[in-house]
């Protein structure tokens, strides 16, 4: 009896403990702002890590073949990076901040996003016109899909059901069901579109076309475009916060911001030399810019709208992806 | 005249794939000099968009603009060949100017999608000009022959920047 009381303790005990753990792992990311940025340098080579409270880049880790793309596992402890002149996808442990693996894909990697729950990243491949399934246990392909010309920038919807390939020499995005591998409709947007980010309801897809300087908003359950919006000077990749949407001016050196419920221009802000990846953190109150001529990863306040800080990364950063954590 | 209205089009439908396809990774090129002189005196000569006289490399430029939005100019090297430009950002204040290169032979500069960054900044009677290049490579696909590879655009860039900066040092430090 007496024995039995304290194998219910010990029970008790093991339950509770790993509960508050998951309670607490799930909900630190969601409730602090994003702590770290890993910002894919293409011609330092490297992956800066940078700490976002303190705004200081705290080391890095030597990638090769000119890194660019980047994804994070759900539990953003590992990253994927696409190395377009290796033609390799590299998985890097971020705690241990070394690569793990590296996985030859040929082609040209450049667009990259993971499942949100499943362990699966997927490749577009930019001259091979298709997007590599990669099971992130086994590290190999999977399935391959079809699309349009140049895929370039990949989006999952927070459910995972579907992904948005922008393929950019085909001026269209394709819609993939990701449960029967297949493209459900493709939908013509604005032209050479790059950068495709996802709302957090998951209901509409953003695609910066980099030739008509300007944003699709495309309504992904009707897969029909609800509208344009002229933006600056060759736009790269957007980010989201509340009703508010940042692009990056990669030509001209600024972030447009519109009202994505009206679709008016707010303001455009001056930014950097060459503003490309962009990712709001998980609070919604920061957004950051990897800045690839100034080589500077830029800090802008989402209410604010004001640049707040910045900070030395390696030569050359892109960050086309999601790298926050 | 329909021959050459043929090769008019022809040469038009050939823009946009020029203009959009490129390589894996974009390369990127800064050089930078000191002149012995200040910046308001050496933007007044790198200042005008119009003018690129005082490269040696280029023995004629024709355009349109000005220095205003969208401001046009086409460049002809000494060599032959020519380049069109289109400014992109000019600021007058900041001694800053960003223009693209919107039609050029890549047997003339083995670059595409090329955009580039002028500026000068003075510190009394000292002035150092920056020049900026973002592109990629002449062959906008995987394996490219030698002279259209990251390296040949990146030499050919530095080539184009180092024999300006140096003559345009000369032309105001001279004169």
């Amino acid at each position: 009896m007496a024995r039995a009381r304290v194998k219910l303790k010990i029970w008790g005990l093991a339950l509770t403990v790993p509960a508050l753990c998951l309670t607490w792992a799930m909900t630190w990311p969601v409730a602090v702002q994003a702590s770290e940025a890993l910002v894919t340098n293409q011609v330092s080579d490297n992956v800066s890590f940078v700490d976002l409270t303190a705004m200081k880049a705290t080391g890095d880790v030597k990638i090769g073949g000119k890194p660019a793309g980047i994804a994070l596992s759900p539990d953003k402890t590992v990253a994927y990076v696409t190395a377009p002149d290796g033609q390799e996808l590299v998985e890097v442990d971020i705690l241990a901040r070394s690569v793990k693996r590296r996985l030859k894909l040929g082609g040209g990697p450049l667009g990259i996003a993971a499942h949100p729950s499943k362990g699966e990243v997927y490749v577009a491949d930019w001259y091979a016109h298709k997007i590599s399934i990669v099971d992130v246990a086994e590290f190999k392909v999977v399935a391959e899909i079809a699309v349009g010309k140049s895929p370039s920038g990949l989006a999952v919807t927070p459910d995972g059901r579907t992904l948005v390939s922008a393929d950019r020499d085909s001026d269209q995005v394709s819609i993939i069901d990701l449960v029967t591998r297949t493209v459900v409709a493709s939908v013509a947007v604005g032209q050479r579109p790059f950068g495709v980010t996802i709302s957090a309801d998951g209901a509409r897809a953003y695609t910066a076309n980099v030739a008509s300087d300007d944003v699709t908003v495309i309504d992904l359950a009707a897969r029909q475009v609800s509208g344009t919006v002229k933006v600056g000077h060759r736009p790269y990749a957007i980010a989201l916060s509340g009703n508010r949407a940042f692009v990056t001016d990669q030509g001209i050196g600024t972030v447009t911001i519109f009202d994505t419920t009206t679709l008016k221009t707010d303001r455009t802000i001056e930014a950097c030399d060459h503003p490309e990846g962009i990712e709001t953190d998980a609070a919604g109150a920061t957004v950051y810019v990897a800045c690839w001529g100034d080589n500077v990863l830029l800090k802008i306040d989402a209410a604010t709208l004001g640049v707040t800080g910045r900070v030395s990364v390696g030569d050359g950063p892109r960050a086309f992806g999601k790298f926050l954590r | 005249m329909l021959k050459r209205l043929a090769l008019a089009v022809a040469l038009l439908s050939l823009v946009p794939a020029v203009a959009s396809a490129h390589g894996p990774s974009r390369q990127k090129v800064t050089e930078t000099i000191e002149i012995n002189a200040p910046a308001d005196k050496v933007w007044a000569i790198i200042g005008k968009f119009q003018d690129m006289g005082w490269h040696p490399t280029f023995v004629k430029t024709e355009g349109k603009g000005d220095n205003g939005p969208g401001a046009t100019r086409k460049l002809t090297l000494a060599s032959g060949g020519t380049i069109d430009e289109k400014l992109v950002k000019y600021d007058d204040a900041g001694k800053s100017m960003s223009y693209e290169i919107t039609e050029v032979d890549v047997k003339v500069v083995p670059v595409t999608n090329y955009a580039s960054t002028l500026s000068v900044k003075g510190e009394g009677d000292k002035s150092t000009v920056e020049w900026k290049a973002a592109f990629y490579r002449g062959y906008v696909n995987n394996d490219p022959p030698p002279e259209l590879s990251d390296e040949a655009g990146v030499k050919a860039i530095t080539g184009v920047f180092k024999t300006g900066l140096e003559a345009l040092k000369k032309k105001v430090e001279g004169g």
